[in-house]
């Protein structure tokens, strides 16, 4: 029996740019009805790209297209009182708001938790922010490059540098929102869950920040009780991890004996490190550097690609470090359909990133492409909300949608 | 507060999982109120449970005592330890039966692993009709490289993360462990949305999740822009498209940097006032977003050469005060002294029978409702009682068989 996990879920997403809009999306592909509410403006993730070669549109952002999957939207100016009312109605109408926004924003509208609450009883409230609704930086404004490094997994990048005198950085693209997302969406759900069984609300507040400091929790206990250094430049030198090859970087990793045997059997067993010794993690963590050179250059003479399977299929630890179009064209993303092809009436037909989990029962999917701006205000005002017609162009009169 | 029970109150997972990606999707689980049974085998623990993640202060890998690692403590939390010796079939059919009162099965090892032990979805849901199997693989269940061994840094470098990280002008970066908790969160959003469908239809189901894809997934638009444009995605830095000043700059004292970014032309304005120079902001070099990203490198050293004379924690003051988004770059030392943290309850104490009080990360959200009690990761074995005796009703003799058997410790 196929199906639709999420099926009969109502969300509302009030939010821009990633964090927010991944979130719902996450809930919409996997089958629940979503309307995002834009400003009539539009979502600034529509100005930002990358965009096809035709230079931006506000319809053909790539940005924009990836994060808002399987959703209806709708335009709402929340600051005028029609606007307030409107996205009232849909406050009572959904089982579920995202509000990406400050928090201050809705609050500042007279839209406080308890005020929402009042509302809509069983309503779940997801509130991101960069730094979460209390405490002494609930007022402080937090973005990518903030927030990587407030939350700590910046200043160990990049790995194994080598100069301490170049700056940490941040890790790829918009990993924070992007994270903070699925995070959120974890914690929406679970507790949909719950609203199914008590039709209590809650109000779930995620911190950007603290989104990301989980992600560091080991590193940060360990680096308390068992005193592990904490640099991104490492107190000894590396040897594997990341290597390069002819063409390109690979990460290999031989934490274990049998590891190490198969890739000294993979480089045709050469004499300096035949001996026995080297068949001890011990002895190797303190001589693998005697022989880093060695290992170097035997490496930058294989293909990426080539050793990636030849070490795979010996049992060790590798992977190739993959551009777009090596992913693209990598036979295991083919060989599992995860690219799926998605047609938007203004950008047209282009392969998406699919999802990472199959399920066997309710597979996820894009149940309709990124919605134009405002490409379903009568339909959302008439249909849902129980707007007339008269009323609905007394709104689009008025510039509220 | 309000009595509004955890959502999760009343699911039971077997958690079959090791290290790092699989144990913390059960204890976000956990999180939100299942109750978890961690299995292990007693000569084949959670390798995470006797080591110290590297790197280390210690020359070589330091074994610490079992229950002792403290990447085990801080990523098993609030679960419930049975042992079982899963290479025998006595410990095969103790699993199942504990299958048979659970809802949920994850699993993090090699592709077909559960299948070879005789619990592959097919037999499990024989056992139960409508349990929900997870298997979390580095590649995934099928296709060719199904089998390929992985750990974080490698699902970064495949899936396309590693090759966008780093500066524009070196080697491409991979990160590490937060790789895979990243993916635990994944893990868990399939099996809760699995639940939902549950809750609604009866119906279990299985889930196969890839920790490659889970990387990939989250660089959806530079994967879309790639398809659309055909430029690939390179590696920036700190730098972005669009904005300047967006950089980490270095401060007062030895490897202190701050975090700033800039987004319109009134941020920059309050910090050309901030850094007493409120000249920059009428400059033409400076005037609109499009001349600061083409005069960004003279305006970073413009910033950085203020930023290097003063203490970063003082200016992280001064520039969020002044409404802009900057933060110190946190180190691990940082993240326990952060005031807004400590008053967020950010950290829980738990009392752990060997170690004492320790003092870790709680839950990533903060939720109304009842709260969840986080207890210490279990010691190896130390619910053995619990689930063989209470929750299997084994009598003293079954149990003093499998012991004798060495399928449990």
């Amino acid at each position: 029996m196929a199906g639709d996990a999420l099926t009969g879920l109502k969300v509302v997403e009030l939010a821009t740019m990633v964090a927010g809009p991944y979130c719902a999306k996450m809930l919409a592909d996997m089958g629940a009805d979503v309307i995002k509410v834009e400003p009539p403006e539009g979502d600034p993730a529509r100005q930002v790209g990358p965009f096809p070669k035709s230079g931006p549109h506000p319809e053909h952002s790539a940005l924009f297209l990836y994060n808002n999957t399987s959703k209806r939207g709708i335009t709402l100016n929340i600051d005028t009182a029609e606007g307030l009312n409107a996205l009232k109605r849909l406050i009572k109408w959904a089982n579920v708001l995202i509000d990406g926004l400050p928090f201050q924003r809705l609050e500042n509208l007279g839209l406080s938790w308890e005020a929402i609450s009042g509302l809509n009883p069983s309503l779940i409230y997801t509130s991101i922010t960069p730094y979460g609704r209390t405490g002494p930086r609930a007022d402080v404004k937090g973005d990518e490059l903030a927030l990587i490094h407030a939350g700590s997994l910046g200043n160990l990048l990049p790995t194994r540098a080598e100069n301490i005198d170049r700056p940490p950085i941040k890790t790829e693209g918009y990993f924070v929102g992007y994270h903070g997302g699925l995070s959120a969406a974890l914690a929406t759900v679970g507790a949909a869950l719950g609203q199914c069984k008590t039709g209590k609300g809650r109000l779930i507040d995620i911190s950007l920040q603290e989104t990301i400091v989980s992600l560091m929790r080991p590193n940060i206990a360990g680096n308390r009780y068992h005193h592990t250094n904490w640099s991104r430049v490492p107190d000894r030198p590396p040897a594997m991890g990341r290597m390069e090859t002819k063409d390109g970087y690979i990460v290999i990793g031989t934490p274990e004996d049998h590891h190490f045997k198969a890739f000294r059997e993979l480089m045709g067993n050469p004499e300096w490190i035949a001996g026995k010794e080297w068949e001890t993690l011990a002895y190797r963590s303190h001589h693998l550097m005697d022989v880093t050179t060695k290992l170097d250059d035997w490496m930058r003479q294989q293909s990426k690609h080539d050793i990636h399977h030849r070490a795979a299929k010996m049992g060790i630890a590798v992977g190739p470090i993959n551009s777009a179009p090596e992913v693209v064209s990598d036979e295991q993303f083919i060989y599992r359909n995860y690219f799926i092809e998605v047609e938007h009436p203004e950008a047209g037909k282009h392969k998406y990133a699919g999802w990472p989990y199959k399920l066997s029962a309710t597979p996820p999917r894009v149940y309709r492409p990124a919605p134009l701006l405002g490409q379903h205000n009568r339909e959302v005002f008439c249909d849902e909300l129980g707007y007339s017609a008269e009323e609905f162009e007394q709104l689009q009169h008025t510039g509220v949608v | 507060m309000e009595n509004n029970p955890l959502p999760l109150k009343g699911i039971r997972v077997a958690d079959f999982c090791w290290v790092y990606a699989g144990p913390y999707c059960g204890m976000l689980l956990g999180c939100l109120g299942a109750e978890v049974i961690k299995v292990e085998g007693h000569r084949r623990t959670d390798l995470l449970r006797h080591i110290v993640t590297w790197p280390l202060a210690d020359p070589a890998p330091t074994p610490v005592p079992p229950n002792q690692g403290m990447a085990f403590n801080s990523l098993n939390m609030n679960k419930k330890s049975l042992t079982l010796d899963l290479t025998k079939p006595e410990g095969v059919a103790i699993a199942k039966k504990l299958v048979a009162v659970s809802d949920i099965v994850a699993d993090n090892m090699r592709a077909g692993s559960m299948a070879r032990m005789g619990m592959g979805y097919d037999e499990l849901r024989k056992i139960k009709s409508d349990i929900i199997v997870l298997s979390l693989s580095s590649r995934g269940q099928q296709g060719p490289q199904k089998d390929y061994a992985g750990y974080a840094s490698i699902h970064h470098a495949i899936g396309g993360g590693a090759y966008v990280t780093g500066y524009p002008d070196d080697h491409p970066c991979h990160n590490m462990g937060d790789v895979d908790l990243m993916n635990s969160n994944t893990a868990a959003f399939a099996i809760v949305a699995a639940l939902y469908h549950r809750e609604k239809t009866g119906e279990g189901q299985f889930i196969d999740c890839s920790q490659v894809e889970g990387v990939t997934s989250l660089i959806g638009e530079l994967m879309l822009g790639y398809e659309m444009n055909g430029q690939i995605p390179e590696r920036m830095g700190n730098a972005h498209p669009q904005y300047a000043p967006h950089n980490v700059y270095q401060c007062w004292g030895v490897d202190r940097w701050i975090a700033l970014e800039v987004h319109s032309d009134e941020e920059f304005a309050v910090l050309a006032q901030v850094i007493g120079q409120p000249e920059l902001a009428a400059d033409a070099r400076f005037a609109d977003m499009a001349s600061r990203k083409k005069n960004e490198a003279e305006l970073d050293r413009i910033i950085e050469e203020w930023t290097r004379q003063r203490d970063r924690d003082w200016l992280a003051n001064e520039f969020c005060r002044a409404g802009l988004a900057a933060a110190p770059s946190r180190n691990g030392e940082d993240i326990y002294a952060d005031p807004h943290l400590r008053a967020r309850e950010v950290f829980v104490t738990v009392d752990h029978p060997e170690l004492g009080e320790l003092e870790l990360l709680g839950t990533p959200w903060k939720m109304s409702g009842d709260e969840v009690q986080l207890q210490h990761a279990p010691l190896l074995g130390e619910h053995n009682d619990y689930v063989l005796r209470e929750l299997l009703g084994l009598s003293d003799a079954e149990v003093n068989d499998l012991r004798q058997k060495d399928v449990i410790l």
